[in-house]
């Protein structure tokens, strides 16, 4: 086994490269990277990644950051991967890449940003900012709606109307997924009236089980415990998966 | 196929496929679409892009926006491209794809931030923010550091060591090009001090001669003009 791929679980790109490792059979050694203890930021990590960020693999010597080039190239490397991923063909390819490129500064900057500020801030020592929140929820709404309005037109039920999913999936329906840690009627209000996308994350995870769940699952115990506080109006402090 | 490419020279990603387009001696037709005119929004060009933004191509019937997937698609598709520009081999490949992803939040972010509250603020008619510009500042010094110490390492004079241009050093070129639109004291004072990016510059200038200078010539002659919209806003200020 050469792969390792260094991730935290919390992390919305770390969990689609396992999904998609685990989906397609990919032998590789998962080394847990907790960002909320900076394990991102040892000069050990440093040396796998000097941009300090999660994901990261490594790949006998070659080492790779970025969670879409990650993606692309373990469709290309490894074998046996269903041509669905990562096609071959260049239009197709084309239009993921596309995908792929619009989600760093639309759903990935919304959802990351609302949730960050909303909720999350606190477990990185970070104050909560209501105001910033509120900017990435209307980034993050415009973006659903554009994933309903364009992405999912077709006749498939994937991205780009593809009948089956490809990298692109994985890494949108990640993101959204970091939604379930935000208060339940805030999901609801934002999430709620986009039944298509409702529908498309659980076309994903129906595609892609049972990793998907596994997967999410330090995500939804992460969820219980805000969820538990906030019933008896807590902040989300101690939250963390290594306080759990 | 006919290949159409839509685009104003003012935007960084535009002058990137330009001149990829004719390094590589490709047959197309550039259509400009003024930004400064609001010509993005047109229901014409939503047509083209439905999400209004430059640049985009029409080849043939197929549709494409998002400028690193355009330059893929071009490197793949385009005759006559040589592999340095979008390398075969799937580790070299993988780099070129993390450069182009790291820029998105890094150079771009930051440099855009900081042009947009500043310099093309005015010009669109919206007061700029200089709490935004101050971040944008900050993230554009960092990513321009971080360019110089770990993307420009290597034997080579091009991004990721290599010996020659990729597509990715187009791309980010383009972007610090863009501080040709600020007040020269501005620019000066934000990449004086990298010495290697003003070399890297020059050296995607020189590989991509003549193109490069001739299609920089629109941002770089925008500054005289941005500046006295500057001046005429901040003197109604006063």
């Amino acid at each position: 086994m050469t792969l390792t791929v260094f991730a935290d679980r919390m992390s919305q790109p770390a969990r689609a490269i396992i999904i998609f490792c685990k989906v397609n059979g990919i032998d590789f050694e998962e080394a847990r990277i907790d960002i909320f203890k900076r394990q991102q930021l040892t000069p050990q990590f440093q040396e796998i990644n000097p941009m300090k960020k999660v994901p990261a693999i490594v790949d006998g010597r070659f080492k790779l950051f970025e969670s879409h080039s990650i993606l692309i190239y373990l469709a290309c490397a490894f074998p046996g991967i269903a041509d669905h991923w990562y096609p071959g063909d260049l239009f197709l390819r084309a239009k993921i890449h596309s995908v792929l490129d619009w989600h760093h500064s639309n759903l990935r900057s919304g959802a990351a940003g609302y949730v960050l500020n909303s909720t999350l801030g606190t477990a990185l020592g970070l104050p909560l900012n209501p105001e910033e929140a509120a900017k990435s929820e209307k980034l993050l709404s415009a973006s659903l709606r554009k994933i309903e309005s364009f992405w999912l037109k077709g006749r498939g039920r994937f991205l780009l109307g593809s009948t089956q999913p490809s990298i692109a999936d994985l890494s949108l329906v990640c993101e959204i997924m970091q939604l379930e840690l935000v208060d339940e009627k805030d999901r609801e209000r934002i999430l709620g009236p986009h039944k298509k996308v409702v529908k498309w994350v659980a076309d994903t995870k129906n595609a892609t089980s049972p990793h998907f769940d596994q997967v999410h699952s330090v995500l939804f115990k992460v969820k219980e415990k805000l969820q538990s506080q906030r019933a008896v109006g807590v902040t989300s402090q101690n939250v963390l998966p290594s306080k759990l | 196929m006919e290949l159409k490419v839509y685009c104003d020279r003012l935007s960084q990603p535009s002058r990137a496929i330009l001149i990829f387009c004719k390094a590589n001696n490709a047959e197309f037709e550039e259509v400009t679409i003024e930004i400064g005119k609001g010509q993005h929004r047109s229901p014409e060009y939503a047509e083209v892009n439905p999400m209004k933004q430059l640049p985009a191509i029409v080849h043939g019937d197929f549709k494409l926006f998002e400028s690193h997937a355009i330059l893929i698609y071009l490197a793949s598709t385009l005759p006559g491209v040589a592999d340095h520009w979008y390398p075969a081999d799937v580790r070299e490949r993988a780099k070129v794809h993390s450069v182009l992803d790291w820029h998105h939040t890094n150079l771009r972010r930051g440099s855009v931030g900081y042009l947009l509250n500043t310099v093309f603020a005015v010009a669109f008619g919206m007061p700029g923010d200089p709490k935004a510009a101050a971040e944008g500042e900050k993230l554009l010094l960092a990513s321009l550091a971080r360019i110089e110490s770990f993307w420009l390492q290597g034997d080579g004079p091009f991004l990721l060591g290599n010996s020659k241009p990729t597509i990715a050093d187009v791309a980010l070129v383009c972007e610090v090009t863009q501080l040709e639109a600020a007040d020269e004291n501005d620019r000066d004072r934000i990449l004086k001090p990298h010495t290697k990016i003003l070399k890297w510059v020059e050296d995607v200038k020189s590989a991509t001669a003549p193109h490069f200078e001739e299609i920089h010539a629109t941002i770089c002659s925008a500054r005289e003009p941005l500046k006295k919209l500057k001046a005429q806003a901040d003197h109604k200020s006063e």
